[in-house]
């Protein structure tokens, strides 16, 4: 028998919700979404079944000289990085790690540091893979150098790593965001690193994600945005199984939708070390509680100050924008930075910010799940964005992969910015359903830039580094071999990541180090302008971006055939300038905010 | 990373409270679903569609909000335009709830309305295209919250060049807009 008291209950409760708001007026049964009209419809898309045409079949083949190796095991990146279990019965079993370059030894080359994760059985850990210090012997190949360096991770479930002086003594340290409490860990200067995040203030328990150091108030010193993903607990993730239907044939891992979202936090830099949580006194407060992954600062509207872009998992992404003193404002609803063409929130992982186009400036590209495009959005220099997924090419070919690190580099030193990106399913249930054409293991993507605002998907082209099929996540781009040419750093699920060294046939180059002597002003924020054979090129020195992962910190420029660069213009943040010509090409070329600390001619 | 949690479920303590009866079957007919059963999921069913109807009308009642917050931002910009003094910042936000009429609401109810939505990546853009994309709006369609984001980018747009009479164009625009939303949810 039903209780009477709880029918009535029930009835009550009903009855109160529905009188209590707006005036108890009769409201409808929620409507079902409005059949598509044609004025509205977006072009046509494919479906899972039918990934589109790649942009390749309607184009010549173009840039036919890319060619990238995988040298990650004989190089002697041989680190596994653990993801949870074979099921992936939580998300943060799929959630991957990231991937950064640093010279933490100051002697030219760049060395690698890769996050772990763990490995669990059911509800049981069975290792807590530590994360690994890869240090560049300057022939090709890196010794592990993770316990002398002591930055194995603290043993705590890695997700990524950002790389930045944020102390300003001239050393590079390493932000390692962390499912539980982050890592700072400080350049001691000698070979070894320290954690002082309890100390730095910087913990902020959680499922801390991307993360992005910036002079958000523009008093020399770095600051710190940490986007933070699900609001859950170990024990929560130890117990979890897949619940959630997948297409009515399947059971996975369920979220982000359902779950609760973790706040980013925001850490004002004190100039002595320490920060402060000043999330809420900035306007950074996350009231949607969005699904963070990937963070970018960058100045979007070129008014001189670092703005942040945040791209959220199936929530709007953010675009902050910096008043100039430190006091943001999310401007992303109105300013086309939040949503697709479509006004649709996607399933935001990764962002890479670059000047695509070549007009000066800067745009954002977000990976996105599967089954819905990685979303180009071009720039208007004054803070707003229009997405141009469809007119640029970069929509068809990321349609059917699910993404993650990225970058907008020119990988072929040819002047203009490609695209590359690290593909791989959170589902292993998808292999299990061939008709749907998914596949967890999936080949990353190379896009190259064909000078006029498109790309072309040149991935089957590039050589074996971009034939491997694995469930990739984190991605890094850096010169590593100091060759002119970019590299790429790529992790992966259980696995040893890939070390794609790039072979192509290249232009011209020219590697920038933006450089200030200790206890100086901050180079991040900076942005340099490369005039070369009737091409202006603006790139600005930033952490983060990507997924979970850091860049090289030089600044690369492509020149084409080149010979010199006409003219270099360096705009340090506070907007002094420095300006260099007629400087030959292929170099690496340290430009000093103190002095003229120029390699060739043009003081 | 703990954090206290306090479920209650009501449907579930119906549940529970109705299991106790066995299936009952007359005879000569098979087995069925226990009447009693039958009675709760009835009950419920009831609550759910109050609490639809309430949704929809706290929907509403948050439209309307916005919409009155808009309007009387819209005053202050155009009074700012009149007056030749700075009407980025009134203009920008006039944008903001703009962009919030087709969201159904700010940030806050985002993060809430999350809680509803099935747990999944829902976004899938051949499912978009179809109509089948629910991202949990409840009065405001599909098509309509394009148009209110849309028109929020070009009010931003016009914020950094103000114009009176752009803005009055624009607003028509909302109005017309909001207009349509209100008839079709049966205001």
């Amino acid at each position: 028998m039903v209780s009477p008291l709880i029918q009535v209950a029930a009835g009550a409760c009903a009855l109160a919700l529905a009188t209590a708001c707006a005036g108890g007026s009769r409201g409808d049964a929620r409507p079902t979404i409005a059949p598509p009209s044609s004025s509205s419809q977006p072009p046509a898309l494919a479906t899972a079944s039918q990934p589109p045409a790649l942009a390749t079949a309607s184009h010549p083949p173009v840039h036919a000289g890319f060619h990238f190796t995988d040298v990650a095991l004989e190089a002697g990146l041989t680190r596994v990085v653990r993801a949870g279990r074979p099921s992936k019965d939580h998300l943060l079993d799929s959630a991957g790690t990231g991937a950064g370059w640093i010279d933490y030894d100051r002697d030219g080359n760049l060395d690698a540091y890769i996050v772990n994760g763990w490995r669990l059985s059911g509800s049981t850990i069975l290792e807590k893979g530590p994360n690994a210090l890869y240090r560049n012997r300057g022939d090709g190949t890196f010794e592990d150098v993770t316990e002398r360096a002591r930055v194995g991770g603290e043993g705590r479930w890695g997700s990524g790593v950002t790389v930045a002086d944020y102390d300003n003594d001239g050393w590079p340290d390493m932000l390692v965001t962390n499912f539980g409490p982050n890592v700072l860990y400080r350049n001691r200067g000698d070979g070894t690193f320290e954690n002082v995040a309890a100390r730095a203030g910087v913990e902020a328990p959680g499922w801390n994600t991307g993360a992005a150091f910036l002079d958000a108030d523009g008093d020399g010193d770095l600051d710190l945005y940490v986007a933070a993903y699900i609001d859950c607990t170990l024990e929560e993730v130890l117990k979890a199984v897949p619940t959630l239907n997948w297409k009515g044939v399947d059971k996975v891992a369920t979220g982000p939708f359902g779950l609760a979202g973790a706040p980013d936090h925001f850490f004002l830099s004190d100039g002595r070390g320490g920060f402060t949580d000043a999330t809420v006194e900035a306007g950074l407060q996350d009231r949607t509680l969005g699904y963070g992954f990937g963070v970018r600062a960058a100045d979007f509207d070129r008014d001189g100050d670092s703005d942040i872009y945040v791209a959220n998992d199936s929530d709007a992404n953010y675009l902050y924008r910096n008043d100039g003193t430190g006091h943001f404002q999310d401007v992303g609803l109105w300013s086309g930075a939040a949503f697709d063409s479509h006004g649709a929130a996607q399933a935001g992982m990764g962002v890479a910010v670059g000047d695509y186009q070549g007009d000066g400036l800067l745009d954002i590209l977000v990976t996105n799940f599967s089954e819905d495009f990685c979303t180009l959005r071009r720039g208007d220099g004054q803070g707003f964005f229009e997405d141009v997924s469809e007119s640029s090419g970069v929509g068809p070919p990321t349609f059917t992969s699910l993404s993650w690190g990225t970058v907008m580099a020119d990988l072929d030193d040819d002047g203009d910015l490609d695209i590359a990106i690290a593909n791989g399913h959170i589902y292993p249930q998808v292999d299990r359903h061939p008709e749907f054409g998914l596949h967890y293991a999936q080949r990353n993507l190379l896009l190259a830039n064909t000078g006029d605002g498109r790309f072309v998907d040149v991935t089957a082209s590039a050589g074996p580094g971009f034939a491997l099929v694995q469930p990739s996540r984190g991605l890094a781009a850096g010169d590593y071999d100091n060759d002119g040419d970019l590299d790429l750093l790529i992790t992966n699920l259980e696995a040893p990541p890939n070390l794609l060294r790039n072979d192509s046939a290249r232009g011209s180059w020219l590697t920038v180090s933006l450089v200030v002597p200790p206890g100086g002003r901050t180079p991040i924020g900076a942005t340099v302008v490369v005039e070369a054979g009737g091409r202006r090129q603006i790139q600005d020195l930033a952490t983060g971006g990507s997924y979970m992962s850091s860049h090289d910190p030089r600044l690369h420029f492509g020149l084409g055939s080149s010979g010199v660069a006409d003219r270099i213009e360096v705009t340090w943040p506070g907007g002094a300038r420095q300006v260099l010509t007629a400087i030959p090409a292929n170099q690496r070329l340290t430009i000093s905010r103190a002095q003229l600390d120029v390699a060739g001619p043009g003081r | 990373m703990t954090r206290p949690r306090v479920l209650v479920s009501v449907a579930g303590v119906m549940a529970f409270l109705t299991i106790p009866t066995p299936a009952q079957s007359t005879p000569g007919q098979p087995a069925s679903t226990p009447p009693e059963m039958t009675a709760t999921y009835n009950s419920l069913a009831d609550g759910i569609l109050a609490l639809r109807r309430s949704e929809s009308n706290l929907v509403k009642a948050i439209l309307a909000s916005t919409y009155g917050n808009a309007e009387a931002t819209l005053e202050k910009a155009r009074a700012r335009i009149e007056s030749k003094k700075d009407a980025r910042a009134a203009m920008e936000k006039l944008a903001a709830f703009v962009a919030q009429l087709g969201n159904e609401g700010d940030a806050t109810v985002a993060g809430i309305r999350k809680r509803l939505l099935e747990g999944g990546h829902h976004h899938n853009s051949a499912a978009e295209q179809q109509g089948v994309y629910d991202e949990g709006f409840v009065v405001v369609t599909r098509v309509a919250r394009k148009a209110f984001l849309d028109l929020a980018g070009r009010i931003g747009k016009l914020a950094l060049a103000p114009d009176l009479a752009a803005l009055n164009a624009e607003w028509q625009s909302v109005v017309k807009q909001y207009d349509a939303v209100k008839s079709e949810a049966g205001h």
